[in-house]
């Protein structure tokens, strides 16, 4: 007679096909990244309609790191609103929950399927940035040390914005409602990231410092909300 | 039937004794406290016979409430923290009342000093608003006690409203430290910020500062007791009346 054994499928494991499910739904589909990639691209025509009375001279590198980190914080917005959407038609996240297995699993897959999603995205509307704003402007050599404080911050919105998307999914009036939640919790991970991006572009005497000092900060802020949100999933998702 | 405890006793005397030692704290803030030294004038004067070379600051007499009032909402916020949490690991929904409740103190008082500290920043710095990490700060964590009512609301199931709000509770206090360090500590290119480190006061503006303090805050804590009560009760007329009708 043959032996039957179960194994249980390590953490690893559990976290890996969670994630590969979300891709997978997400690849077939391309919904989500469809509808962010079209969103940013209109966010840029505001942005260009906003400074279509600016001066000739008128300095755009001064406001361009804000300019990114307004155009990541709406184009998230628009994917972490999206991300329970799936899950709760046909009562998918109730099959999920069936599972015997750590729930903090459940944040993490969806929260680096997120951050993948928002990578995606920015990977495809940053050139573009660069191509209708500053093509004509010339930033400093050290730009390309934006991605790091791109990746931190990409971190902390996928992070937190999974835990209050999860929130508001449950919610009357979900769309505005996590906008309101997550926008103030953002705002000094976005200080931080912003101050980081703006002084790479710009350059200057000073930049070592407080690009040290505002990626430090951005990275603090994402080790503890990570931590917190990962803590206070358990008592959101089995509610 | 719940008992009355004894903070609801105590709940009218903090009142009325609050009142009385907040409005003597101010009184006191007008008649003993010393005016604050302000800028330099350029132009000497002479005003009852004292040399006067510099600007007196009336507009600091705020200060006598300004402070108090953002001090008892921090506390207020702090208790909708520890209540936040205290529910989260005990599922008690009488928490999560208490939460709530703190919250809506903490509401009632974070509005206050908006206002008096826009009156203020308006008069000396000749602006309603400026990013300055104070503001930005307590403007961020006013926004996010607003956003803290709104979620409530949003959610119908009791259960899962509380968990969620003492979820989001913990998050925003967690929030609010960070978002003063991170404003404060990045430079910013337009406005630099002096914070001033000396704080011992003399004793003539201590002691009208200390009195409003301590009446302001037993006034917040009668607040507290009382719309505990009232919220209570309205819990229990609820009870009686789904009886009533089984």
């Amino acid at each position: 007679m043959a032996e039957l054994t179960i194994v249980r499928p390590s953490a690893f494991k559990q976290f890996r096909v969670l994630l590969g499910k979300e891709l997978r739904q997400e690849f077939r589909t391309r919904e989500m990244l469809t509808s962010m990639g079209i969103y940013a691209l209109l966010v840029l025509v505001i942005f260009g309609a906003a400074l279509s009375q600016a001066a000739q001279g008128f300095d755009i590198l001064q406001v361009s790191g804000g300019l990114i980190w307004a155009l990541i914080v709406f184009t998230s917005l628009l994917g972490l609103n999206r991300s329970f959407s799936s899950e709760k038609e046909e009562a998918a996240l109730e099959g999920i929950l069936l599972m015997p297995m750590d729930r903090s699993l459940i944040f993490l897959s969806k929260a680096t399927s997120n951050l993948i999603f928002l990578l995606l995205v920015e990977l495809i509307s940053l050139p573009l940035f660069y191509f209708f704003f500053l093509t004509i402007s010339s930033p400093a050599p050290s730009f390309w040390m934006a991605s790091l404080p791109l990746l931190v911050g990409s971190i902390g919105i996928a992070g937190v914005g999974t835990l209050l998307a999860t929130i508001t999914s449950n919610a009357r009036g979900k769309d505005v409602l996590l906008a309101l939640l997550f926008i103030p919790i953002i705002y000094p991970l976005l200080h931080a990231v912003v101050a980081a991006t703006t002084v790479v572009v710009v350059g200057g005497d000073n930049l070592v410092g407080t690009f040290a000092t505002s990626l430090a900060l951005a990275g603090g802020y994402d080790v503890v909300m990570l931590a917190l949100s990962w803590f206070l999933y358990e008592f959101v998702i089995s509610n | 039937m719940r008992e009355r405890t004894i903070f609801d006793s105590l709940a009218w005397m903090a009142l009325l004794l609050g009142a009385l030692l907040s409005t003597a704290g101010f009184v006191l803030a007008f008649t003993t406290a010393p005016m604050v030294k302000g800028v330099d004038l350029q132009v000497f004067a002479q005003i009852g016979g004292v040399h006067v070379d510099y600007q007196l600051l009336f507009s600091q007499k705020i200060f006598y409430f300004h402070m108090p009032v953002a001090i008892t909402s921090f506390i207020a916020l702090l208790f909708t923290a520890i209540y936040s949490i205290i529910f989260l690991v005990k599922k008690d929904p009488k928490y999560d009342l208490r939460a709530r409740i703190a919250t809506e103190i903490a509401l009632v008082f974070v509005l206050m000093t908006m206002a008096s500290g826009m009156l203020w920043e308006r008069y000396e710095w000749g602006v309603w608003w400026t990013w300055e990490p104070r503001l930005t700060t307590y403007f961020i964590l006013t926004l996010m006690v607003i956003a803290y009512f709104i979620l409530r609301r949003a959610l119908d199931d009791p259960e899962r409203r509380a968990t969620y709000a003492a979820v989001f509770g913990v998050i925003a206090a967690v929030n609010a430290p960070i978002s003063f360090l991170i404003t404060r500590i990045i430079p910013t290119r337009t406005h630099p910020v002096i914070f001033r480190t000396d704080s011992g006061l003399p004793p003539d503006m201590l002691l009208p500062l200390l009195l409003s303090m301590f009446g302001i805050l037993m006034v917040a804590f009668g607040i507290y007791r009382f719309r505990l009560r009232e919220q209570r009760l309205r819990l229990q007329l609820e009870d009686l009346k789904a009886q009533l009708e089984d």
